[in-house]
């Protein structure tokens, strides 16, 4: 017999004996196995829900563009397809671009707080140490109006709000995570119901102490001051 | 028998006392987790909410003690329908002993500023003063504003479905100026009309034996006392005064709870520069 012929007798018993009894050990080993990426082909819907920890509004809310592509626009003027350079560094309105920081000089080198530095005087950044990425996302973030972007509001709440308060819906996420100082003047025109709430508050608690706390104080000046009784203050004789 | 000034004269049901320490324990717990949390960001808040087992657990027993106050607000409510007198309504609600403001109370409001101001004779103040009728009802309006707003914040997802989401942010600034304002009328005038008051220093003791001393009621209340008096309901309500242990285990609690509350205040209005807004 010649080598060749020895070789490959061997090699289809090693097949026989050691590669095949693998192969079918393995096959039958992995179907055990959560293999999301078969998963994601066989069913969008099942992929959507890997990301998504809600109640399942997503699928309700959630529109997607069928032969339509993302545009550029700004709101109420109509400059053809894409009135803007998408390499343009002079945007002036990011609200729906893919890359809200596009064209930014040494943007690689800055921080969000920055340019962004009210963005993180909010309850989320300060008390639960939120960072900015952990819901804007990565880079390239996309702005918050992008019909593609996680912030926008058609899947804000299921993208982002969900991961850290399940079962969110949009008008749960209609909260405004950077609220602006009610007591500014600015707020009556951006949160004017916020600024409105908080002025009224304030004057009752004003008024409250305008009237009170000078009583008080008066009170216990007269007091002090009152002829001396047997037990306590004679009230009622000293005037 | 005639009533002796070392006697007191009975002015709360055991009941009434019981609903005031609920609110005095759980009005302090509610101003220490809720100051704590707004002033995590400072030392002295991070310290008073390690107390409750820090920044997460002060949450739950604030949201735990909140609902309890709204079920002992609703017993009290319940309470109150018992205590009315139905069959003499509306009068019943506008007597002497109701807690229902009148024109009355406004006009011995200026009398007894004039008198402040040693201008006018000091008024003839019934069973209750019109500040104490101001910080009983005080406590309604709160409970419902801080109550309701708090609701609101701990079922977020019950709430959003009434009411867009922006609503909380407004909810959450209502509840913490409301509770600003609750935590420095009690610490500050409450505590100083009940405490350090000529007439009331150390402690103003009514509230926890029950009983108040007949000579300062005769003073202070002078028209209550005559009233009694004329329709012979005096001697029914002649009580002995307390003494001994129970005396000091009231004085402990009272200025325990002053020395807590007046803590906070200083603490809070400290702190309040050196966190964010």
């Amino acid at each position: 017999m010649i080598p060749e012929e020895i070789m490959r007798q061997r090699e289809q018993k090693h097949f026989r004996q050691v590669l095949l009894p693998l192969l079918l050990v393995g096959t039958f080993g992995a179907s055990f196995l959560n293999v999301h990426a078969q998963e994601e082909v066989a069913s969008a819907i099942r992929r959507y829900k890997d990301r998504e920890a809600s109640t399942g509004y997503y699928e309700a809310y959630e529109v997607r563009p069928q032969r339509s592509m993302p545009l550029v626009q700004i709101p109420g003027v109509q400059r053809g397809l894409f009135p803007y350079s998408p390499t343009s560094a002079q945007t002036r309105i990011r609200t729906r671009l893919t890359d809200s920081h596009l064209g930014i000089k040494f943007y690689n080198g800055r921080r969000c707080v920055d340019c962004h530095p009210e963005q993180a005087r909010d309850i989320h950044t300060i008390r639960a140490n939120l960072t900015c990425r952990q819901c804007h996302g990565g880079e390239p973030i996309a702005s918050n109006e992008h019909y593609f972007s996680p912030m926008n509001p058609i899947r804000r709440h299921a993208y982002i709000c969900a991961k850290c308060h399940p079962g969110a819906s949009a008008s749960y996420a209609a909260y405004i995570i950077h609220e602006p100082n009610p007591a500014l003047a600015g707020t009556l025109k951006s949160f004017p119901v916020l600024a409105w709430a908080f002025w009224i508050m304030v004057a009752i608690a004003v008024g409250t102490f305008v009237l009170f706390l000078p009583h008080t104080l008066l009170w216990g000046i007269r007091e002090i001051f009152m002829k001396k009784h047997g037990e306590a203050g004679n009230h009622g004789t000293d005037k | 028998m005639v009533p002796t000034n070392s006697q007191g004269i009975f002015r709360f049901t055991l009941v009434q006392r019981l609903f005031h320490a609920f609110l005095l324990v759980s009005f302090l717990i509610q101003a220490a987790t809720g100051l704590g949390r707004m002033t995590m960001e400072t030392g002295w808040g991070r310290g008073v909410l390690s107390i409750f087992g820090g920044y997460d657990a002060s949450r739950d027993v604030h949201i735990f003690v909140g609902r309890l106050m709204l079920v002992v607000l609703l017993i009290h409510i319940i309470y109150l329908m018992t205590k009315v007198d139905w069959k003499h309504l509306p009068k019943s609600l506008w007597s002497q002993d109701s807690l229902v403001p009148r024109p009355a109370d406004v006009r011995q409001f200026f009398q007894h500023l004039g008198w402040m101001l040693g201008m006018r004779k000091y008024p003839e103040f019934d069973r209750w003063g019109y500040w104490e009728k101001f910080d009983y009802w005080a406590v309604f309006w709160g409970m419902v504003v801080i109550g309701g707003t708090g609701l609101l914040m701990t079922y977020p997802f019950w709430s959003t479905g009434f009411m867009p989401g922006w609503g909380l942010n407004v909810a959450f600034w209502v509840h913490r100026i409301e509770a600003i304002l609750a935590i420095a009328h009690v610490f500050i005038i409450h505590f100083f009309i009940a405490h350090l008051r000529r007439s009331s220093f150390p402690m103003d003791r009514a509230m926890f034996s029950g009983n108040a001393g007949l000579s300062l009621t005769r003073h202070e209340r002078s028209a209550w006392v005559e009233r009694l008096e004329a329709d012979g309901g005096m001697n029914a309500l002649m009580v002995p005064q307390d003494a001994g242990i129970v005396k000091t285990v009231h004085f402990v609690v009272g200025c325990t709870a002053v020395v807590i509350g007046l803590y906070l205040l200083i603490g809070a209005a400290i702190s309040v520069f050196q966190i964010t807004w």
